[in-house]
């Protein structure tokens, strides 16, 4: 039964495909493309409406500019409606538009249930194609993305507070070296016509792939593709991304503040995307050193399991958004990746013991690589567990769409050629291809930042206790290596900054 | 091609898709459902669909915070989940991690007032015996030491520094401390710090715990996608009739009626946006009773995003981030909470007193039929939004059961909304939104560290 509904979806997709006489490949670069996902029987409809444009694109000065210039569509009034009644409007089709900015790419994310597909695409469309550029919009969504930046994230949110330095720290001076949402100075400088300007500079035809799918009708692609045909061809010219600067040993960041807890985010940026051939071995040995929220993950167990640190340890081979469930996000593809280690929050007492423990598992990754037995569990768990990264109608048109993005066909259905091919040695030579224990930048939210640095340049044994007395012998000698792990850890590379002065002008804060 | 329609239309009928939720008839919960109970009181409760290849297995423990009602016990439901993921003796630990992993399969616990919950969402219907088997040996004979609940509690710690920086988080944990006076709902579901740091010394009560809830009598299984169901009911009996029914009575103390308005406040240590959230005690879940339903409706004709005073705060006059009323489904009478996230401290009163305009305004204006109709296909929608996969499905009807262990439940509640008049929501708004029954908790930040 499968296999026919498999081959039914293939008609109507290859039929809808050259119907809509538009696809992805092989296409104007200046004119829109789309993606096709037809599944008749499902009373759902899908939609990804993407921008290949992203915060790397805010000019110098206007960072967070594609952020509000696109929240004001997702959550403003067209020329004819108020953002007011468009909600009303909503309500009754339980509608919402998501969005998502990236550094490369946006997307503008909905599911509406069938019955009221023709409403509800009729005030989609004038959101997107026909915005009002309200004044009262734009006050009320700046003043959130202010908020955002100057409370929420510094004040209310450790664990995205922490990912974030990370990120401007591995990125200073780079498109990609900014939140998405700006910074509270190039925000506060931001018009309604610069909103204006960004809107007619990017949504331009060449920028946007229309991404469908479900049990929409024959023939409605082909309307919506007609819509947005309307807007000008043409594309926004491809932004040049210099090479991130590679760290020079360890170089930490550390926002200070009044909390009980650590969080701790680091990495490098890597040489290496999921479009080359070497990603597949090396996602396996991360998928082994960290897999997200998974028993599998070594982290987990040295830091969790064994030793009940913390909530969870992992560790990620290239930029990584948690979606349903603990399965990754899609559309937030990029030219240029980074891999990370992430440490949820945990005492500050054990802090100095954890950052050893986990650049001591490092090294021991780079130098030792992974065992037969594990290189074997990891790759049946990835064939089996990707299967199911595509269940709903927006996971399977994103990862449709991402993978024609990184040039494949089919990613998941890659994933499955491609690991049974590979070899130990194959991830291996990729661990040490890519990834390094001694050059990496560390981001750390946490109190008595200047005791913190004090005691990593000079080294200081760093032990632990443990509310139970019969901790397993294995664990305590370990334990003996960890607390004196020796780190090079130079004073001039503690950066220490106040959290609240993140996010207030471009890059890291100076000291 | 005639033949392509036939198989459509044969998709559909297996399926049971909903054909459009206008459709005359139509349930909104539009699958089948199929409901087995072994000699040990154990539910099954299947759905069977050929969704591709995925199968979602939910084990239901009717047991959450719900049942913390002893003094320094709260958040052990939340604790007892850990401790089900550390393997039996024919299972041990790395042998359970073993399994799950190369299984590939999505799966966690999680727990909340009424219940706990474990589920293994995986491919392939070849998978099922193992899972089957290994759940069944979990829930019948989990061990663990003491020392594994010593090294776990400081896990549960760990959970509690995650979200410690979350203003919600404090925000609830007052709201509630401050609301209820006997009710085991007083505390939230990961308990109070100092139970938390405590449960290092609670292996004897994690084995009466277990005990008394972890059985067969106070479990439900839920299973849906493509899986057979003779054969599913064959695997069902073969591994989990050894199970022993417990015949525990939970006694739960009942909350006194509220008589005199209650406030508190929490200080934020760094820069944050005020909040406020008001708590009135409501009545507990029913898909018989017209109370519940009638809220339902009202937090939505109140507060929803479409709502005039949604519009007012949070679009027109832009003092509020956002504004929101939660009126949650717990078997026990719980709080109907509504919560403003506001951007200047000084507009805090103001807020709160526009709050209880609407809520008077409720209590004497009659709500359009339009609205109400608006709304009723809001929820309708809402539902039918999760239902396009196995796991979707599991995902919304597992909370049903929890709650009366009836998967007919989802759609005599929706029968009840319909049911539900202008009048009705009037006199509920009547009878819940006084001032003697509110509590009110605002957070204020201080200066920036």
């Amino acid at each position: 039964m499968n296999a026919f509904k498999f081959l039914l979806t293939f008609l109507l997709l290859a039929g809808l495909a050259l119907a809509a006489g538009s696809c992805s490949k092989k296409a104007d670069p200046n004119k829109l493309t789309s993606e096709l996902l037809p599944v008749a029987d499902n009373p759902l409809v899908s939609f990804h409406i993407l921008l290949k444009v992203g915060s790397a694109n805010d000019p110098a000065g206007k960072e967070g500019l594609g952020q509000l210039a696109l929240g004001l569509l997702a959550n403003g009034g067209t020329k004819t409606l108020t953002f007011q009644e468009i909600t009303k409007r909503f309500y009754p089709m339980a509608a919402q538009v998501d969005l998502a900015v990236d550094k490369e790419m946006s997307v503008f994310t909905t599911t509406i249930h069938r019955d009221n597909l023709d409403k509800f695409y009729a005030l989609f469309r004038d959101m997107l194609l026909d915005p009002g550029f309200r004044e009262e919009d734009f006050n009320r969504l700046k003043a959130d993305q202010l908020n955002f930046l100057e409370k929420t994230l510094v004040g209310n949110m450790d664990e995205e507070f922490g990912k974030d330095i990370l990120n401007l720290a591995l990125y200073e001076g780079h498109p990609y070296g900014h939140q998405e949402a700006g910074t509270v100075e190039s925000v506060k400088s931001l018009t309604l016509d610069d909103l204006k300007s960004f809107y007619k500079q990017n949504f331009l035809q060449g920028n946007i792939v229309i991404g469908l799918a479900g049990g929409y009708p024959q023939g409605f692609p082909e309307k919506v593709l007609a819509d947005f045909a309307k807007l000008p061809e043409g594309r926004t010219p491809a932004l040049a991304l210099p090479q991130p600067q590679a760290p020079q040993g360890l170089e930490f960041v550390i926002a200070e503040k009044q909390t009980p807890a650590t969080a701790i985010s680091l990495g490098f940026p890597l040489a290496i995307s999921r479009a080359d051939d070497d990603f597949f071995a090396l996602w396996m040995a991360v998928a082994h050193f960290g897999e997200h929220r998974q028993h599998l993950s070594l982290l987990f167990q040295k830091i969790r399991e064994q030793r009940g640190q913390n909530y969870g340890d992992y560790a990620y081979a290239e930029h990584f958004i948690q979606g349903r469930d603990k399965f990754p996000a899609t559309n937030t593809c990029r030219r240029q990746q980074y891999f990370s280690i992430w440490i949820r929050p945990l005492s500050n007492s054990n802090r100095h013991f954890v950052i050893r423990q986990a650049l001591r598992e490092l090294r021991r990754l780079v130098e030792e690589g992974i065992s037969e037995e594990r290189f074997n569990l990891v790759r049946t768990y990835l064939l089996n567990y990707t299967k199911l990264y595509a269940q709903t109608l927006g996971e399977r048109l994103g990862w449709q769409m991402d993978s024609h993005y990184y040039g494949y066909q089919d990613f998941l259905a890659e994933v499955q050629q491609r690991l049974p091919q590979l070899t130990r040695e194959d991830v291996n030579r990729a661990v040490k291809k890519y990834l390094n224990f001694q050059n990496i930048r560390i981001a750390i939210i946490t109190q008595d930042a200047v005791k913190l640095r004090d005691d990593l340049v000079a080294n200081r044994p760093s032990p632990i206790t443990y509310a139970n007395p019969n901790m397993p012998k294995e664990v305590l000698d370990e334990d003996l290596a960890i607390q004196v792990y020796p780190l090079e850890v130079s004073p001039e590379k503690v950066r220490i900054a106040p959290a609240a002065s993140f996010f207030q002008k471009p890059g890291l804060p100076q000291q | 091609m005639l033949r392509v329609f036939a198989l459509t239309a044969a998709l559909l009928l297996l399926l049971g898709a909903p054909l459009g939720l206008r459709s005359q008839g139509s349930k909104v919960f539009p699958y089948d459902t199929k409901v087995e109970v072994l000699a040990n009181g154990l539910k099954v409760v299947c759905v069977p669909l050929s969704n591709p290849n995925i199968i979602a297995y939910y084990t239901i423990v009717r047991s959450g915070s719900r049942n913390e009602v002893e003094p320094g016990k709260s958040g052990f439901a939340h604790f007892f989940e850990h401790m089900m993921f550390k393997g039996t003796k024919a299972v041990p630990r790395p042998a359970y991690d073993d399994y799950l992993t190369r299984l590939g399969a999505g799966t966690n616990g999680f727990t909340s007032d009424d219940h706990t919950v474990y589920f293994v969402v995986f491919a392939g219907r070849d998978n099922l015996e193992e899972v089957v088997k290994t759940e069944a040996d979990r829930f019948i004979n989990l061990y663990y030491d003491e020392e594994t609940i010593k090294t776990e509690a400081s896990v549960i710690e760990g959970e509690y520094y995650a979200s410690v920086s979350s203003p919600e988080r404090r925000l609830a944990e007052l709201l509630r401390d401050t609301a209820y006076e006997k009710h085991s709902y007083k505390h939230t579901t990961l308990g109070f710090l100092k139970d938390i740091q405590d449960m290092p010394n609670q292996y004897d009560y994690s084995l009466l715990y277990k005990k008394r809830f972890y059985a067969p009598d106070n479990s439900i299984l839920l299973v849906v996608g493509d899986f057979d169901q003779a054969r599913l009911m064959e695997l069902v009996k073969k591994y989990y009739s050894p199970w022993q029914s417990s015949n525990y009575q939970l006694v739960t103390p009942v909350e006194p009626p509220q008589n005199k308005a209650k406030r508190a406040r929490l200080a934020w240590p760094s820069k944050t946006l005020a909040r406020l959230a008001i708590g009135f005690h409501g009545p507990a879940f029913s898909d018989e009773k017209i109370d519940k339903a009638a809220l339902d409706l009202l937090a939505a004709v109140a507060f929803s995003n479409s709502s005039p005073i949604y519009q007012k705060l949070v679009i027109e006059e832009q003092k509020c981030q956002n504004l929101f009323a939660g009126f949650p489904d717990r078997r026990d009478p719980s709080l109907l909470t509504i919560g403003a996230v506001i951007k200047k401290d000084e507009d805090l009163p103001a807020v709160e007193q526009a709050v209880w305009q609407e809520l008077e305004r409720l209590k004497t204006e009659l709500v359009s039929a339009e609205l109400l109709s608006d709304i009723k296909s809001n929820l309708k929608y809402s539902l039918a939004g999760g239902l396009d996969t196995s796991d979707g499905v599991a995902g919304t009807l597992f909370f049903y059961i929890s709650l009366t262990a009836d998967p007919g439940s989802v759609n005599k509640l929706f029968d009840l909304y319909d049911k539900v008049t202008p009048a009705d929501i009037r006199d509920t708004a009547k009878k819940y939104f006084t001032l003697p029954n509110s509590t009110t908790v605002t957070l204020t930040g201080g200066q920036a560290q």
